[in-house]
């Protein structure tokens, strides 16, 4: 039987690596430089490191000792990778609706793999006490009250409706 | 809870673990009843540790590295010397060849009376680095007993709180049995204090800073008199909560927003970029056949198409010069 610490190890490599590919192709699409292949590469891992999120987050909670928030940093990480998700599908709608690979749809892409990427960062800092990336927030988590909550949800369903009736007209 | 097998798992291949020069020791009360609480002190001695000065203990029930768990043979761990539940603590002392370093343990016996063994395991670092150490000591035998029916005693179903929080004091209810009287005993630096129980109730004031209190139960009845182990209560910082229905919908808040951001960039439509296609590929058209491009004015009056063609780029080369035609 095999421990949901090592299942969370699998998935996350899988996500990691995928999400990494993903930015070094959205990279090449910024300077547009490197193989023709960038833009299928970007998207495909990107959609592929999506897939893989769900089994890294179910696992990662599984092998958690101290239950499912008992740490800013596991907070942050929802809040990031909640964010990365949602420029991640943002990015992959766009292409597949004929969106042309340019600048901002690159940033777009990379924003999000970079966001992807800290999360995971903050899972070495979590288990390890140790990571690259000296500047993560340990102690505090950015919590809005709610009325800005709200107000992000409304604007945000503002937009993808906006978007979708562009789309359709 | 922790078998003494996970040692090699943990520290990597077990066969290329050391032996452990530590002195071992499990010193349980003497008397003890089936179902009731006891302490049992653990002492470590002789040994050279890490420069952590880390060492790890494991309450175990033999040493077959199977079904070793004291929870195996009955035993309950009610307090660990860290104020948790577990049978495996890691301890920061002064460990070294000339120190013994003790712990204490609550449990509750076996509801069985009969005759037990207890096993203290032990993992620690060597001063070198690089190797894992273990040992385990030899067993201390147990004779659990049958319980006196009118002995006065903590209720089999009671468990002393083991944490609580800075600055909160703590009320605890007692649930006893064949008791007439009851008093709390608690150490206060070198000395002890007593504490007025009301209705089985009585109250630990509040910590000022995280550290442990000890404190025990002493209880009168018709039976012989019976005083609890010392039992630890950890006073520690409030943990870190927060609210999980915020925070989440917080999330989807930003999921939502970034999606929107996202999708909101304008995508080229197919047409538009068809539509620019056929004008690029016109010009170019136009301009490779050496065709001169028709100003706004038109061509001259007069002039066909053909002789356009021919002398267009003369006439317009002549206007640029000035040139009245």
């Amino acid at each position: 039987m095999i421990s949901s610490g090592t299942l969370h190890v699998i998935s996350t490599e899988l996500t990691v690596g995928m999400f990494s590919l993903s930015g070094i192709a959205f990279l090449f699409c910024l300077i547009k430089k490197g193989p023709v292949s960038r833009e299928a590469v970007a998207h495909w891992a990107l959609f592929f490191g999506l897939l893989a999120t769900p089994f890294a987050i179910i696992t990662g909670i599984n092998a958690s000792s101290g239950g499912e928030l008992s740490n800013p940093l596991l907070a942050n990480k929802v809040l990031l990778s909640m964010t990365a998700l949602g420029l991640a599908i943002g990015v992959l709608i766009r292409s597949r609706r004929g969106g042309d690979i340019d600048a901002t749809h690159s940033v777009l892409g990379l924003s999000s793999v970079t966001l992807m990427l800290v999360t995971a960062s903050i899972g070495g800092e979590y288990t390890r006490r140790e990571s690259l990336l000296f500047f993560l927030p340990k102690e505090t988590v950015p919590i809005f009250p709610m009325w800005a909550i709200i107000a992000i949800i409304i604007v945000g369903l503002f937009l993808i409706s906006k978007s979708t009736i562009e789309h359709r007209s | 809870m922790r078998s003494r097998d996970c040692a090699g798992s943990c520290h990597g291949d077990s066969s290329t673990n050391g032996v452990s020069t530590a002195t071992l020791d499990i010193i349980p009360q003497q008397e003890v009843y089936a179902g009731l609480l006891i302490e049992v002190e653990t002492q470590v001695g002789g040994v050279e540790v890490s420069d952590m000065r880390m060492v790890g203990l494991t309450l175990l029930s033999n040493k077959d590295g199977a079904k070793d768990l004291p929870s195996n043979d009955g035993w309950e761990i009610v307090t660990d010397p860290n104020g948790g539940v577990n049978n495996y603590v890691e301890i920061i002392d002064d460990f070294s060849i000339q120190n013994t370093v003790s712990q204490k343990w609550t449990l509750r016996a076996p509801t069985s009376p009969g005759f037990y063994e207890l096993y203290l395991g032990i993992q620690h670092g060597s001063p070198d680095g690089g190797i894992a150490m273990v040992g385990i000591s030899e067993s201390a035998q147990i004779t659990v007993s049958e319980m006196p029916e009118n002995l006065p005693r903590l209720s089999p179903e009671w468990t002393p709180p083991n944490v609580r929080e800075v600055g909160v004091k703590t009320t605890i209810k007692l649930e006893t049995v064949n008791t007439e009287s009851v008093y709390v005993e608690m150490k206060r630096g070198s000395g002890i204090v007593n504490l007025s129980v009301v209705d089985n109730e009585f109250t630990i004031p509040a910590a000022i800073n995280p550290g442990v209190v000890e404190w025990r139960v002493i209880m009168q009845g018709e039976g012989p008199d019976q005083q609890s182990p010392w039992f630890k209560l950890t006073a520690q910082e409030k943990s870190w909560d927060v609210d999980k229905t915020v925070l989440y919908l917080q999330a989807i808040s930003l999921f939502l927003l970034c999606l929107g951001l996202a999708m909101t960039q304008k995508p080229i439509r197919n047409e538009e970029l068809d539509e620019i296609e056929t004008i690029e590929s016109d010009l170019e058209e136009k301009y490779s056949s050496g065709v001169p491009a028709i100003p706004q004015e038109g061509i001259p009056e007069g002039w066909t198409m053909e002789q356009w063609e021919y002398y267009g780029q003369e006439h317009l080369d002549s206007i640029s010069r000035g040139e009245q035609l």
